[in-house]
């Protein structure tokens, strides 16, 4: 377990060191966030004068920014290694390709809440939101959980680049998709029943309930509380997680098979 | 830990190694099988360096990919210090350093010293002995003054010291060296070769790769010739020149020789094998044949008027050309 | 031999540079994206409760937006992939017509981003129920194919940039961005602040999205030729600023030598 953590710190201060050794980590982390609630608050308009609306305006756009940066980073984190000429290294260090992924997810994850943060500080500078959020505790709560949920996601994409070079344009592909069926800015209410079970899969779904209601005065949401919308979180993550780290071994199984992962 | 095999002692022991690749077309049907490993069969001592030479396409990334765990086998079994590979993966690994050779590899917007402090995690090795390891490591590939600088800044030369130092951050007892100086200049190349003659006297188990003849005729113990996925020779490299004891090598050197020249060489009689390097400005050129230096005179009278030999010796055959008669027959 | 260097450059565009050899390739961007970006700021108008024709004028918007991954960041990407595949300097050696060169490996993408915009516009009609009925179905044709030439212009632009900056892809990616604010995909460029509305008339998709939408409420050809000209104008600007920043950078990639830093 101790070397696991080893493993974990070592993946996540080289994926913070390389993130901020290219330039173009100010694009998800303050371009896109800023320009998505710059549109955002235009769409929204003259709505957009009420405190909870832009809180919830703000809180919508953090969330995809979240979200963008977990789809963006987690399928950079493996496929990254295979455009780079590491991936040969990295197969064959004595730790599960799982971990390994972990820790950039990880990573990838908190840069996304990072992002969440540099929006809800656009939204109380540019767009003077107030701040007044119902439940800070449980607020902070919903927020850490839907962190943790989005990086168990995030490892499940991992797998989909490792089987395939397509991978990465297959999650990124994902980005609006997930935007839509979890709610991030409008709810899943709205969408089509056939849109629904999809929606309710997603971990997040429940995370991004949990925040609104935590966050927002009056916020309604689905037919569910607060406490309910964790426990679906925690269940469906821990599902991620174990489907993750069983299609992990497959993937490494396959690919030794058939000797492609390196080939980008 | 796994328990070794105690009837394995040896540092890698391949036993009937085959590797199949299949193509399958759009339906899914398989279209075609290619056989890089058909059967091959060797062993590395411990301490021992060994060579394994051949022609691109032959097997040797393909078997080094096997005995790294990286790609499975068809048949046959491995064993790595006594290890199944095909069972005790993470064992293995823990024991082995891998050079890959080449530019690709590292992570190059990194100092050095970050790429040495990650794989040294990702091996294990406990901090307190990586600290005092990484900077030993740095030095002895010539790095230390350069170790924060990113990988992308260095040459050819320093990245592939980089690698040497890479594959040894976890003190393994063998190394897997895939072709460690492609592409390096003469000088570079010489460091790395010492590195490695210094490793295996400090008694680490070396399976070396290479397309350099004179390198693993300088380096290696025993070498294996691999051809078509198959064994065709395997012994010590003044063994294996005993298999072209029968020729003469006659090397030229030459202004102005031309492709004309060199197939009008091979016309002559009772010459086995031209070989040039007709790139440069001067050119050298190995004709392999039984009669040596009977030869010269018809060497001399075949060269066009407007070139001229400036120096000729006669030789004895090298690994080389023991290599090529083996892999052309 | 200019026509042979822009042929080849625009074979070897298609094939060798982006991988568009895969069906999944081309479900996710003739599919999926569109309709994924289309439905999300429908859905998003139909939650503000905004009149149908508010939520026709967001679909149609970025119905012709999807064509920017295409037009502006596959292009823009061709430099870095160069660079990174080693193959700029063996590229830059040749004694190529550089017009022909920089011009032949974008023009897939130009065929490729008018497909996209088509697509996007058919699911405006069949999914998000936007009315054709009194389209002016040459008018759309013309401003699709008018625009994704205009948005491939702004690739090669960025693409040129990526000769000498290492940063040409965070410009593509915030031009992908600053489209869906300022090119009236989503709201009017009349809402936007008063100092900002003439940044966005001068990317192409401003015009290319107002002359789409009157195409397809029935506006004749001549009527949409004004939007058109300065449309055309405008990529003339842009294609010519980009090859001449694609001259100027490679002189000045060959003095500083930063042609192989990716």
């Amino acid at each position: 377990m101790e070397r696991r953590g080893q493993v974990l710190k070592a993946c996540i201060v080289l994926t913070a060191k390389l993130f901020f050794a290219d330039p173009q980590w100010v694009i998800p982390s303050i371009i896109a966030p800023f320009i998505f609630t710059l549109v955002a608050f235009f769409l929204f308009g003259g709505q957009a004068t009420s405190g909870s609306f832009l809180l919830y305006l703000v809180l919508g756009s953090g969330l995809m920014g979240m979200w963008g940066t977990t789809i963006y980073g987690s399928s950079n984190s493996i496929g990254f290694d295979r455009w780079n000429g590491t991936m040969e290294s990295t197969l064959a260090a004595p730790v599960p390709l799982s971990w390994i992924a972990l820790g950039r997810v990880l990573f990838n994850t908190f840069e996304g809440v990072i992002n969440a943060l540099f929006i809800l500080i656009i939204g109380l500078v540019w767009f003077q939101v107030g701040f007044g959020i119902v439940s800070p505790g449980l607020f902070f709560l919903a927020s850490v959980s839907t962190f943790l949920s989005l990086s168990a996601f995030g490892l499940l994409m991992c797998t989909i680049i490792l089987l395939s070079r397509k991978g990465g344009f297959i999650t990124n592909s994902m980005e609006i998709p997930v935007y839509i069926a979890t709610g991030t800015m409008f709810p899943v209410s709205i969408l089509p029943i056939v849109a629904l079970p999809f929606a309710f899969l997603l971990a997040p779904t429940w995370g991004i309930e949990a925040i609104r209601l935590s966050a927002l005065p009056g916020y309604a949401g689905l037919a569910t509380n607060y406490w309910e919308d964790l426990a679906i979180l925690a269940v469906e993550t821990l599902a991620y997680l174990g489907a993750a780290f069983v299609l992990f071994k497959r993937v490494e199984a396959y690919a030794k098979r058939n000797g492609t992962l390196e080939e980008y | 830990m796994r328990p070794q095999n105690p009837e394995i002692s040896d540092a890698i022991v391949v036993k009937g190694l085959t590797r199949e690749y299949t193509t399958r077309s759009f339906f899914g049907t398989v279209s075609r099988v290619t056989k890089a490993l058909d059967g091959i069969d060797f062993v590395v001592k411990k301490g021992e360096l060994f060579g394994l030479i051949g022609p691109n396409g032959a097997g040797k990334t393909t078997t080094v990919k096997i005995l790294t765990t990286l790609l499975t086998q068809t048949s046959g079994e491995a064993y790595i210090l006594g290890l199944d590979v095909r069972k005790d993966l993470y064992e293995i690994r823990r024991r082995i350093g891998i050079v890959f050779g080449g530019e690709r590899g590292l992570y190059n917007r990194v100092s050095a010293l970050d790429n040495l402090r990650y794989f040294s995690d990702l091996y294990g090795v406990d901090p307190t002995t990586a600290k005092e390891r990484i900077p030993q490591l740095l030095k002895a590939v010539g790095l230390a003054d350069r170790a924060d600088e990113r990988v992308e800044k260095y040459s050819r030369g320093m990245k592939q010291r980089l690698h040497i130092a890479k594959a040894l951050v976890h003190d393994p007892e063998l190394l897997v060296l895939d072709e460690p100086t492609i592409g390096l200049d003469p000088g570079g190349a010489r460091d790395i070769r010492n590195m490695i003659r210094e490793l295996q006297k400090q008694g680490k188990s070396i399976l070396l790769t290479t397309h350099y003849m004179f390198e693993a005729e300088e380096l290696c113990q025993r070498v294996a010739v691999i051809s078509k996925g198959k064994i065709v020779a395997l012994d010590t490299p003044s063994e294996l020149k005993k298999l072209v004891r029968d020729i003469s090598v006659i090397e030229l050197r030459t202004y102005g020789a031309t492709v004309d020249y060199l197939e009008a060489l091979k016309r002559l009689p009772n010459v086995v094998r031209v070989v040039a390097d007709l790139d440069s400005e001067v050119q050298t050129i190995r004709i392999q044949s039984p009669l040596g230096a009977d030869l010269l005179s018809l060497v001399t009278s075949a060269l066009p008027s407007d070139a001229k030999i400036i120096d000729r010796t006669i030789k004895e055959p090298t690994l080389e050309d023991a290599y090529l008669r083996l892999v052309e027959e | 031999m200019a026509l042979r260097v822009f042929w080849g450059a625009f074979l070897f565009g298609r094939k060798g540079l982006i991988v568009w050899d895969s069906w999944e390739m081309w479900v996710m961007q003739i599919v999926i994206t569109p309709i994924a970006q289309i439905g999300f700021f429908a859905l998003l108008s139909i939650y503000l409760q905004y009149p149908a024709t508010v939520t026709q004028y967001i679909v149609i918007g970025n119905a012709v937006q999807s064509m920017s991954f295409a037009a502006v960041f596959a292009v823009a990407n061709i430099t870095s992939q160069d660079k990174w595949q080693g193959t700029l300097p063996s590229t830059m050696v040749t004694p190529a017509n550089r017009l022909a060169l920089f011009i032949g490996r974008a023009w897939f993408q130009v065929l490729l981003s008018a497909l996209i915009a088509a697509a996007g516009l058919f699911y405006a009609a069949t999914v998000f129920g936007v009315s054709f009925a009194t389209a002016n179905y040459l008018g759309i044709a013309v401003t699709v194919l008018l625009t994704a030439f205009a948005m491939t212009g702004f690739g090669l632009l960025i693409s040129a940039v990526g000769l000498y900056l290492r940063t040409a892809m965070i410009v593509a990616n915030i031009f992908l961005f600053v489209t869906l604010l300022l090119s009236g995909v989503n709201f009017p460029v009349s809402v936007l602040p008063t100092w900002l509305q003439p940044v966005s008339w001068a990317i192409p998709l401003t015009y290319g999205t107002q002359a789409v939408r009157m195409a397809i409420s029935g506006s004749s050809f001549t009527a949409l030729l004004p939007t058109l000209g300065w449309e055309a104008l405008d990529a003339v600007v842009v294609m010519g600023a980009g090859y001449a920043l694609f001259k100027g950078f490679e002189n000045l990639s060959r003095k500083t030598g930063r042609f192989e830093e990716y």
